[in-house]
């Protein structure tokens, strides 16, 4: 099984997301993550899709339905070795009184992760990374008392020079910034 | 947070209403029909109901420009609309109501989806407020159709309704057509307009680009297969005829010398009695035609998509052989097939620049090695269905009989199985666009309001419905639309009592458990008097020419039912999931 990294470009409009996981539900294609946002051109959002699959050939025949989708301008699919790609988790730490102190600065310095919001009782960690660094953190802070844990899904840019936004046909784009 | 996407042309809009009136504001029905108008379209299959009641009362002020047909049941507003598409090209147009309205459609949808038939459905939806709250009527239509459309998309207010309707005709018929579902919520069809009415036909969408123009090295790579090969073979789908391209084909043809199968949809696109054409492909198709797939050292694929009824396994389908294959959709592309030379573009397109780089060629050596499995076949299967020694008429003599005494001029609207493929089979198709059948889906029940549709859009052609009694009871409702719109269709009704291509394969794959396959049948003929239709029972061998040409004879719509031979099976058969290798024929 490898890991695949879908990226979707399409317009910003009511149903896409279920039009593009339909095709995925058709060929028994289960979801791993997906996130989506809208990208730094109006209108354009970008899907993030990430599934595992033991054929290559079955993703790019997955990849050329899509495009098939009017709404869709561009779809990607990417090898794990072909992306640089990050996850976000919040992990929410009780810490009642009594209990074994959380070392802050150890977190930082080892984890790479960040105290983004305290109460009495508990602790919001944001910890961002591979979805391994990801796990080995949750490992290393589990016997605190995990409350609430929820990790983003993948983001991903491709590794070459070009920005993918750069293949999507011309258009009149209006920017953000 | 919807992008305008659209690309308007300046081009001046040419209002068939006086334009003064047009300067009023239009109410959001008014538009659709406007828009309708605009878009050249002529006729509508519809229903009326709840939520499409604004539309139809604007209509009311329209039949002088649109002609609108009133069917029996929402399917037969699909399949019509199938049939029309088919014959003209142009999108089929089918307006129901909310609810079952739209539902009932959806396996018209699917069917033209499968088929690449272009038709716009525009379908009533109830007020945008009660989205969501389980309004009377209220279905997801949008959710429901997704997967079998090209494109939806939910109108809900009355500006939208100009630029969508133009967007939607668009996507229908351009590239690989399909059916677009255009969902207008009531209050939509009811609010005024807060612009004035203009409508600019779509001719681009930014997201959407499909190729036309081949690549170039694409064709110089096919070119060079081409002209390489020995052993050659073409195979034709229903590209070809979508793509209006048999002239293009005929002119290839006659160039390079290369032996032509066509695909079930692909019947047609060449006259049959052409030398080069070797007979069509599939479970059913011509023996030399599928067992030459594996003997060839070349196949290309043009307009076609490597169906599994026409490859049966596909893994040993053609494994000797390289493989061109030419088609709209780069889906399609290695989806079934691994193709060495794929060329994307519109088969006119494509033959047009290919023309110029294959070289003249005479493959009379290779053509006549198909003839050996012609003559087996001609001995163990065409001789004996068509001189028969059976007391019953057996479906093949009827099938060809018809075919000589139209001259193989008629379009045939074949409903879906064994009498399909006896149609394929036994008539010589001489004209183009001439086979609407329910292909990729298999929809019993297609041929009635397919017909219908096809013989509203060409009305100069003699259109006949050949109808199995199984399948003439899924839709005979719509008898009563023939008779209402006096549509001079000739149905003929093969009937075998018997659900006869489950029965055969019940017999030869399944020992013969006949496992609710057996009909009771109605008095067909008493049921069309009922509507108003004229017909009669053909049950002996020599009644058959005369009832024939009482049926080709009449004026008005008719419906002839011949009794046939109660197990007769089709052959030549590729069972499921063989090679094309394995076919039987007997």
């Amino acid at each position: 099984m490898n890991t695949y990294t879908i990226c979707i470009f399409t317009e910003n409009t009511i149903g896409l997301l279920n039009r593009i996981t339909i095709i995925f539900t058709r060929r028994r294609i289960n979801i791993e993550s997906l996130t989506v946002s809208e990208t730094e051109r109006m209108g354009v959002s970008r899907f993030t899709i990430v599934i595992k699959h033991d054929s290559r050939e079955a993703v790019e025949k997955l990849v050329r339905q899509i495009r098939k989708i009017i709404e869709v301008m561009a779809v990607f699919g990417y090898l794990n070795d072909e992306i640089v790609s990050n996850e976000i988790a919040l992990f929410k730490i009780a810490t009642p009184l009594g209990s074994k102190p959380l070392d802050i600065e150890y977190i930082n310095k080892n984890f790479n992760a960040w105290v983004v919001y305290w109460q009495l009782d508990y602790v919001v960690i944001e910890k961002t990374g591979s979805e391994k660094q990801i796990f080995e953190f949750f490992s290393y802070i589990k016997p605190h008392g995990i409350l609430e844990f929820v990790r983003s899904g993948r983001v991903a840019v491709g590794k070459t020079e070009k920005g993918l936004v750069e293949y999507l046909p011309e258009y009149e784009w209006e920017y953000y910034l | 947070m919807n992008t305008t996407v659209i690309e308007l042309t300046a081009e001046k809009p040419q209002p068939a209403v006086p334009s003064a009136k047009l300067l009023k504001p239009l109410t959001g029905a008014e538009a659709l029909m406007q828009a309708l108008v605009e878009e050249g379209v002529e006729t509508i299959f519809g229903y009326p109901g709840g939520a499409i009641m604004p539309v139809y009362d604007a209509l009311y002020d329209y039949q002088d420009r649109l002609n609108h047909i009133l069917v029996r049941h929402e399917q037969g507003a699909a399949h019509a609309a199938e049939g029309y598409a088919r014959v003209t090209g142009r999108a089929g147009v089918c307006l129901v109501t909310s609810g079952p309205g739209a539902t009932n459609l959806v396996t018209g949808i699917a069917d033209a989806l499968i088929d690449s038939t272009p038709m716009v459905c525009l379908v009533g939806q109830v007020a945008m407020k009660l989205l969501g709250t389980d309004a009377f009527q209220e279905t997801d239509v949008i959710g429901v159709t997704m997967p079998i459309t090209k494109w939806n998309y939910q109108i809900t207010s009355a500006d939208e309704i100009p630029e969508i309707i133009a967007k939607a005709f668009y996507l229908a018929q351009s590239g690989r057509p399909g059916p677009v579902v255009i969902d207008i919520t009531k209050n939509a069809q009811v609010e005024l307009m807060t612009k004035s009415f203009h409508y600019k036909k779509c001719e681009r969408v930014s997201t959407y680009r499909p190729r036309l123009i081949p690549k170039q090295d694409q064709v110089e790579k096919a070119a060079e297969l081409i002209n390489k090969a020995k052993k050659p073979y073409m195979l034709v789908g229903h590209g070809v005829l979508i793509s209006k391209a048999e002239k293009e084909l005929l002119a290839f043809v006659e160039k390079t010398g290369i032996p032509v199968a066509t695909t079930l949809l692909g019947q047609s696109a060449l006259s049959d009695d052409h030398p080069l054409y070797t007979g069509w492909l599939g479970m059913h198709g011509n023996y030399g035609s599928n067992v030459m797939t594996n003997q060839c050292d070349l196949l290309i694929g043009i307009g076609m998509r490597f169906d599994d009824r026409v490859t049966g396994n596909a893994e040993l389908f053609a494994r000797q052989a390289k493989v061109v294959h030419i088609e709209i959709d780069p889906a399609e592309i290695d989806k079934v097939i691994k193709a060495d030379a794929p060329v994307i573009g519109d088969v006119k397109e494509v033959l047009n620049r290919l023309m110029p780089l294959v070289n003249e060629n005479d493959h009379t050596a290779w053509r006549n090695e198909f003839r050996k499995y012609d003559d087996i076949e001609e001995e163990k299967v065409t001789q004996p269905a068509l001189a028969p020694t059976t007391e019953k008429i057996k479906m093949a003599e009827a099938i060809n009989l018809l075919s000589k005494k139209t001259n193989g001029e008629a379009v045939m609207v074949a409903d879906v199985g064994q009498h399909q493929m006896m149609t394929s089979a036994y008539y010589e198709f001489k004209k183009p666009h001439s086979l609407v059948t329910s292909g990729g889906l298999g929809t019993m029940g297609f041929a009635l309001p397919a017909a219908f549709g096809a013989k509203v859009g060409d009305p100069s052609r003699e259109v006949i419905a050949i109808i199995g009694d199984g399948c003439f009871q899924m839709t005979l409702q719509e008898l009563g639309t023939i008779a209402q719109n006096k549509l001079p269709v000739k149905i003929i009704i093969l009937n075998n009592n018997y659900l006869g291509m489950v029965r055969q394969w019940q017999q030869l794959f399944f020992e013969r458990r006949y496992s609710f396959v057996e009909l009771q049948n109605p008095d067909f003929i008493t049921i069309a008097k009922g509507f108003g239709i004229v017909g009669h029972t053909c049950a002996k061998r020599e009644d058959l020419s005369a009832s024939l040409d009482t049926l080709l004879a009449s004026e008005t719509p008719y419906l002839l039912e011949i009794i046939v031979e109660q197990e007769e099976n089709v052959f030549p058969m590729v069972p499921a999931g063989t090679s094309v290798a394995d076919i039987r024929l007997e």
